[in-house]
């Protein structure tokens, strides 16, 4: 499958290009998201069990685009209540930053997802069983520790459309690499994750995306791991060869990635918007300048502020 | 309509003490260890974030010794340590206990700053209270008749009034350039605790906890512009509020607040939130006065580019050096100066024996006026919540 279907959310009523009601976002997502979970129903209805791995890697304010949307993820949830018997999950992972209990509830996710009886689940949790698996990246084996909710049940990857600290596009890749543990390097490890937990579908959150700035997109893209990472890294006017992981699996495409885009959303107007947009500057004082104001101090007499000591 | 709690009364202003015969005996019997030619000996109560800034103003502080620093957390401690502390205590009642000091800056979270004022008070230690000075009024009062009876001083750090631009805002309205001022608006927003992308540390907990804070962004943002505002205007009213949640956190991160001004008949609006990416050195705090003949605004005030401004304070401060002047302390940073400036101002009114610029009765006053913000949004949203009368 190297197709990437697209579908238009209405964006038309909100002010702002953010509605704050949830409830307002999931039934405006609601036809989009079935228009592209009903393609695939006979492989993830058929399943008992399905995993939903967002991207909640820190409590930004969803109309950000710097998160996965409660919304669409309560959107997914209503879909799977409204037309399957399948036992839903999401998943995330606490980092030495915040927990991802703290993410989830602040973001609006605990509660959005406990009216569908869904668990929410720290990866990262004890009582959360973990396997080692052994994949092939770039040549050589890697070892990563998988949490077994994304080896034991279908998974679905529900990134957003937003670039990463590195500088290249988030996607379903770095997603799946953030919920596994392992040593090899940023590239190899989203290669062995994508490989070891094989997702059925990603469903890419592109209602609003982050370029430079927050840009009210409104489209859903779903496909194949290598084709929605590789049609978010062009939206972000990246080329998918500076992407190390993503090209690995891409050369392993027999076919091209192909655009389907039944609602003819504007792609090239989308691109233009997010080209070459990055996260704003580190607040960390780069050495330089923290090296410079002690000299200064030094000579006037002046105190250093604590925030340019650096570290 | 509401208006401000009266002074309490155990409240005796600090120059009316001196003339009581008791609290007059006390103040002399505590503050007897300074003379002009000692130096005021100082201990900082936590070193995080602020308690360093606070830490480092002192430090270089003409006239000020920090003899110790107190934290819990061993990393700020050594960051204390190699900022030049003799001493460091990994709990702020053993510092209090072991030192001899004059003052003690409390940098600590809102939960501690009660215990922390009233253990000061043991040893008849002055105090710098960082804001908010209490969780709550009745906290504050508790905190404040300990600090009377045992005749210290508190002091607050409420900054934005030391701030360049508000200095400016303040000389051009006293010196009546627009004429009458109807309306007033003041805006602070900033990222609060979470910050924004990349998110690369840990956020901590404790400033969305309402039980160790006792508020949200008006609590943290809301107070110090109550302050700004009663300095500019006088005694302010709390006329109407609401508070708002961008994200489903235990505290709100916006507050908007509608006030009057009854001595200038100015009515202003206060917008405080926690919810804005801020990129320093740019920082979002507006405060505009609308007059009959023009706009003073705190933008005016600013440097048109903070980093010329920046090397120029530096040239400054180097040329001070070499005819033997002292620098201007945080001068480059522009907005870190104002709490040198707060501090120094402690120091001095401790020293001349007389009420901090910025008391705890002012303190006090500003949060009693964030309460009544709060009751009156939840008088307004427990009416928005009660059902209509459907008439058949």
């Amino acid at each position: 499958m190297n197709a990437v279907r697209l579908a238009a959310v209405d964006g038309a009523d909100r002010r702002g290009g953010w509605r704050p009601g949830i409830d307002t976002r999931m039934a405006t997502l609601e036809s989009a998201i079935a228009s592209l979970l009903d393609r695939h129903r006979e492989s993830i209805a058929a399943t008992d069990r399905v995993t939903i791995a967002p991207d909640v890697h820190y409590p930004f304010h969803p109309s950000t685009g710097m998160v996965t949307d409660p919304a669409v993820v309560g959107a997914i949830a209503a879909w799977f209540d409204r037309e399957t018997d399948t036992d839903l999950t999401v998943v995330g992972r606490s980092d030495d930053r915040i927990a991802f209990d703290r993410t989830a509830s602040y973001l609006g996710y605990e509660r959005v997802l406990d009216r569908f009886g869904t668990d929410v689940v720290d990866v990262a949790d004890e009582s959360v069983p973990q396997r080692n698996e052994y994949r092939a990246a770039d040549g050589r084996s890697v070892a990563l520790s998988v949490p077994e909710p994304l080896l034991d049940r279908t998974v679905i990857v529900v990134p957003t459309l937003r670039p990463s600290a590195d500088g290249s596009a988030g996607g379903a890749m770095r997603t799946l690499a953030s919920l596994v543990n392992c040593t090899a390097d940023p590239a190899r490890t989203a290669v062995a994750a994508t490989r070891a937990i094989d997702p059925e579908l990603v469903l890419l959150d592109g209602t609003i995306a982050y370029g430079r700035d927050p840009v009210a997109a409104n489209v859903l893209l779903s496909g194949s791991v290598p084709a929605v990472d590789a049609v978010g890294t062009s939206l972000l006017g990246r080329e998918t060869d500076e992407n190390d992981a993503l090209s690995t699996l891409l050369e392993e495409g027999e076919t091209p990635v192909a655009v389907e885009n039944p609602d003819e959303v504007d792609l090239a107007s989308i691109r233009e918007r997010l080209s070459g947009g990055q996260l704003p500057p580190t607040d960390e004082t780069h050495p330089a300048v923290s090296t410079a104001y002690r000299i200064y101090a030094a000579a006037s007499g002046d105190a250093v502020p604590p925030q340019l000591e650096g570290r | 309509m509401r208006s401000l709690l009266d002074v309490p009364w155990w409240y005796v202003d600090d120059n009316k003490a001196r003339s009581h015969p008791v609290l007059g005996q006390m103040l002399s019997q505590f503050r007897s260890r300074w003379t002009a030619s000692s130096a005021l000996s100082i201990g900082v109560l936590g070193v995080g974030n602020i308690g360093m800034v606070h830490l480092k103003s002192a430090l270089a502080m003409p006239g000020v010794e920090v003899l110790a620093a107190a934290d819990a957390v061993p990393e700020n401690r050594n960051r204390a340590e190699r900022a030049g502390v003799p001493r460091t205590y990994d709990d702020y009642a053993t510092l209090l206990a072991s030192e001899d000091i004059d003052a003690a800056i409390v940098a600590l979270p809102p939960f501690l700053h009660a215990e922390a004022v009233e253990r000061a008070a043991e040893y008849g230690i002055d105090v710098f209270v960082e804001k908010p000075l209490a969780r709550s009024t009745e906290e504050a009062d508790r905190m404040l008749e300990t600090a009377e009876r045992a005749g210290i001083a508190v002091g607050v750090d409420h900054t934005l009034r030391y701030q360049p631009d508000m200095v400016g805002v303040k000389e051009a309205y006293v010196e009546g350039g627009v004429g009458h001022v109807p309306y007033a608006s003041i805006t602070r927003l900033n990222d609060g605790p979470l910050g924004r992308p990349p998110a690369d540390a840990a956020p901590p907990s404790w400033p969305l906890d309402p039980d160790a804070v006792g508020g949200g962004s008006l609590l943290e943002l809301g107070i110090h512009c109550f302050d700004v505002l009663e300095w500019l205007f006088g005694d302010l009213e709390v006329r109407d509020a609401t508070m708002g949640r961008t994200l489903e956190i235990p505290v709100e991160d916006a507050a908007t607040v509608l006030l009057r001004a009854p001595e200038t008949e100015t009515t202003i609006t206060l917008h405080c939130g926690s919810y804005q990416w801020e990129e320093l050195p740019e920082v979002n705090t507006r405060l505009r006065l609308e007059g009959i003949t023009g706009t003073i605004s705190n933008r005016d005030h600013l440097p048109g580019n903070f980093y010329a401004s920046a090397a120029r304070e530096a040239l400054s401060n180097v040329a001070s050096r070499f005819r033997d002047g002292e620098p201007n302390v945080f001068g480059p940073t522009f907005y870190l100066q104002a709490h040198y400036d707060a501090l120094e101002d402690f120091c001095d009114a401790i020293r001349e024996n007389e009420t901090p610029p910025i008391s705890g009765l002012d303190g006090r006053r500003s949060l009693a006026l964030a309460e009544t913000a709060y009751d009156l949004a939840a008088e307004t949203e427990t009416d928005e919540l009660e059902a209509p009368e459907v008439m058949s």
